[in-house]
């Protein structure tokens, strides 16, 4: 009998008509045979229950979604993405970057929660295209550029004072900071209309703060607490300086040949030997005086000039072999003798 | 045997050929000869150096080597090239030689006493002015001086150095054209008359310790004079000149005071014969670090060495540059020292002595001594 069922189960269309017809009769046969299998079935006790085990859920998670700097079209504004200084965020930044320690063999730790890039201040609001786009933007408030100032040496001609200050800016709670308050003032030397003594002695009254080699003065003023204060200190201090270098103090006429800050060969021994010299191969013997020596005519000994020259480059800068070979030439010009021969 | 007399023979044609010159003569020196040896006689190298004018090192080299050689150097050729060319006339020329130390300057000078010696010039020589004030042995003769208030004597050191003069010039002195133009009184019974030889004076500076700072005083005067007058022409040659301007000497007086050096009396007689105010002579002198205290050796340039003082003095003069060896120098010397075998080993050590040397003649030479 069931060999017949299983024939009608798996029929067509026409076999449906019968299987009507013979569930109709066999209604109460096919009972009585579902009957007598579940009677014949042992049940399995399940001590560790198995089945259950495998049949738990798998707890799947909600869909994420893609990360925002994945989804970030390649010719977005980038200035309306960053407009601001701001930490640093992953997701709002479409770059692979990597920071912090290296453990060996590893690439750096990448850029999600990472506290090493959150640390340090970025610079990303401030790209090449923001600065021009914001620069065009306050153009409308600037005036022009003066004409003749076109070149640095045109600026130097018509501003040769240079005022130096710094801003500080800084996430605190005051905005203040002291260091704001210094003025450095730098002007060059020869911008100054000085002579001679007055030169000498602005130099000597700035002491270090003039640099031979770049001829500028520098003045620096922190003792005032505010700018504005320090800036008026340090243009006194320029004045100041400036007139007094011009006074001519009744002690300055004691100045001796030892005081002197440059070798004046006029008024050195050494113009005396050389006129004494001089005088003795011309057969003359005279007794010259302090000021005689001075004012006697170099030019008029042959070579004189030139010795003149190297003597005074060699005191005045500094002994080396080159001024002493130079000097060692001007001599043998001097005395008449052969110059020394190059070894080859 | 027969194998060492060829290895002599060998060294002797080598001689020939290569470093040495058998131009014995320093007036005849030219630049073909830079670089080679030549060997001075013994008997005028004791007349000359006896008491003192080699540096002590090379003294013992010399006689190790068993001759004494002296390599003819640029410097010395170029300050005979001038010597030449200048004109007797004309005030005195100054030459201030100058080099590192170790470079050759003493040895320059040897060379150009030999010069002076063989062209009969009356030498005044003064091996090396710390000998006087700044080496002070146990007893050191000094006195106050007798002449002059507040001076200070060193008898004995003059009278050495008279002595040394005498043998230097020998020759000359046996020459009685060179004679005295003033009388001088050394006390109530001794006085040397005008007219008389200049030998004489020098004999009683020799004879007289007492009076010999005052001799040599007298002798710088009449030096001057007879240069003048053109009896004879004279050579100074001062080593370690600058040593005559530091501040202070190692002489104490006994109150202990420090001496400087222009209260000694030697000083001021030396010092007047580097004046350009007499003619018909040459002045050559070494401005050298060793002759000053260590705190002022930074630069072995001559207006650093001579102070402020000493440059005053002799300016205008001539420096010339005792440097190191050149590379044909180096050679030359190096095939001496071999030839002499104070130097031995692989010819490639040459290179490394070149570069651990810097060319420095003394330091090369001391450098070969355990070679």
């Amino acid at each position: 009998m069931s060999i017949f069922i299983k024939y009608y189960k798996s029929g067509g269309l026409n076999v449906a008509f019968s299987n009507k017809i013979w569930r109709y009769n066999s209604t109460s046969a096919d009972m009585a045979i579902n009957k007598g299998e579940e009677e014949e079935e042992f049940r399995v006790l399940d001590i560790l229950k198995k089945r259950q085990r495998q049949q738990r859920r798998v707890n799947r998670r909600a869909d994420v979604q893609p990360d925002r700097a994945d989804r970030m079209p390649t010719d977005q504004n980038w200035g309306n993405v960053w407009p601001g200084p701001k930490t640093f965020h992953p997701s709002s930044v479409p770059l692979p970057l990597r920071q912090g320690y290296v453990p060996k063999g590893q690439a750096p730790p990448g850029k999600k929660a990472n506290a090493e890039l959150m640390k340090i201040p970025n610079f990303l609001h401030l790209t090449p295209p923001v600065i021009k786009a914001q620069c065009e933007a306050i153009k409308q408030f600037c005036t022009e550029w003066p004409k003749l100032l076109n070149s640095e040496e045109a600026i130097e001609n018509h501003y040769p004072v240079e005022i130096i200050t710094s801003d500080y800016c800084h996430a605190s709670p005051s905005i203040r900071n002291p260091l704001a308050r210094i003025v450095t003032l730098r002007v060059k030397l020869s911008t100054l209309k000085l002579d001679q003594h007055a030169r000498d002695k602005f130099i000597r009254l700035v002491g270090e703060r003039y640099d031979p080699e770049t001829d500028l003065v520098t003045i620096t003023a922190d003792r005032c607490p505010i700018r504005k204060q320090n800036q008026d200190y340090v243009n006194y201090l320029l004045t100041a300086c400036y007139h007094e270098s011009w006074n001519f103090e009744e002690w300055e006429r004691e100045k001796m040949e030892e005081d002197m800050e440059y070798y004046n060969w006029d008024k050195n021994p050494s113009k005396r030997s050389l006129v004494n010299w001089y005088l003795k191969t011309q057969n003359q013997s005279k007794e010259l005086s302090d000021e005689e020596y001075s004012n006697y005519d170099v030019s008029q000994i042959p070579n004189g000039e030139e010795y003149k020259v190297a003597v005074s480059s060699y005191m005045n800068d500094g002994e080396s072999e080159g001024t002493v070979e130079k000097y060692g030439e001007a001599v043998r010009k001097l005395l008449g003798l052969p110059q020394k021969k190059v070894v080859s | 045997m027969i194998s060492r007399s060829w290895r002599n023979l060998c060294r002797r044609y080598s001689q020939t050929v290569t470093f040495r010159t058998t131009e014995s003569s320093p007036s005849q020196h030219n630049e073909k000869q830079i670089g080679l040896f030549y060997s001075v006689n013994h008997d005028l190298c004791k007349q000359l150096f006896a008491y003192g004018g080699l540096p002590k090192s090379f003294a013992k080299q010399t006689k190790t080597f068993t001759e004494t050689a002296i390599m003819v150097r640029q410097p010395a050729l170029d300050l005979i090239d001038c010597i030449k060319a200048s004109d007797f006339n004309k005030p005195v020329i100054r030459y201030v030689m100058y080099g590192e130390k170790g470079s050759g300057k003493s040895l320059t000078l040897a060379h150009l006493l030999h010069y002076a010696y063989e062209e009969g010039y009356l030498i005044v020589h003064v091996p090396w002015v710390s000998e006087f004030l700044r080496r002070v042995p146990r007893h050191k003769e000094m006195s106050n001086s007798q002449t002059r208030e507040g001076f200070v004597d060193l008898p004995l050191d003059v009278a050495a150095w008279l002595l040394h003069f005498k043998t230097q010039n020998q020759v000359l002195l046996k020459n009685t054209e060179l004679k005295i133009s003033r009388d001088y009184v050394w006390s109530k019974r001794e006085s040397t008359v005008a007219g008389s030889p200049l030998s004489q004076l020098v004999e009683h500076g020799i004879n007289r310790v007492k009076y010999a700072c005052d001799v040599l005083d007298a002798l710088v005067y009449e030096i001057k004079q007879l240069s003048n007058s053109k009896q004879c022409k004279t050579f100074v040659a001062i080593d370690g000149f600058n040593g005559f301007f530091c501040p202070l000497t190692r002489l104490h007086t006994p109150t202990k005071k420090k001496v400087k050096p222009e209260e000694v009396t030697l000083t001021g007689s030396f010092l007047e014969l580097a004046k350009n105010d007499w003619s018909n002579g040459v002045v050559v002198v070494t401005a050298d670090q060793l002759a000053l205290p260590d705190d002022h050796q930074d630069s072995y340039l001559p207006r650093y060495l001579l102070y402020k003082k000493g440059f005053e003095l002799l300016d205008p003069f001539v420096p010339i540059e005792v440097g190191r060896y050149t590379d044909k120098e180096f050679l030359s010397c190096a095939s001496y020292y071999r030839d002499r075998l104070w130097l031995r080993g692989p010819p490639e050590i040459e290179t490394e002595l070149k570069f651990t040397s810097a060319c420095n003649p003394y330091k090369f030479m001391e450098q070969c001594a355990p070679l």
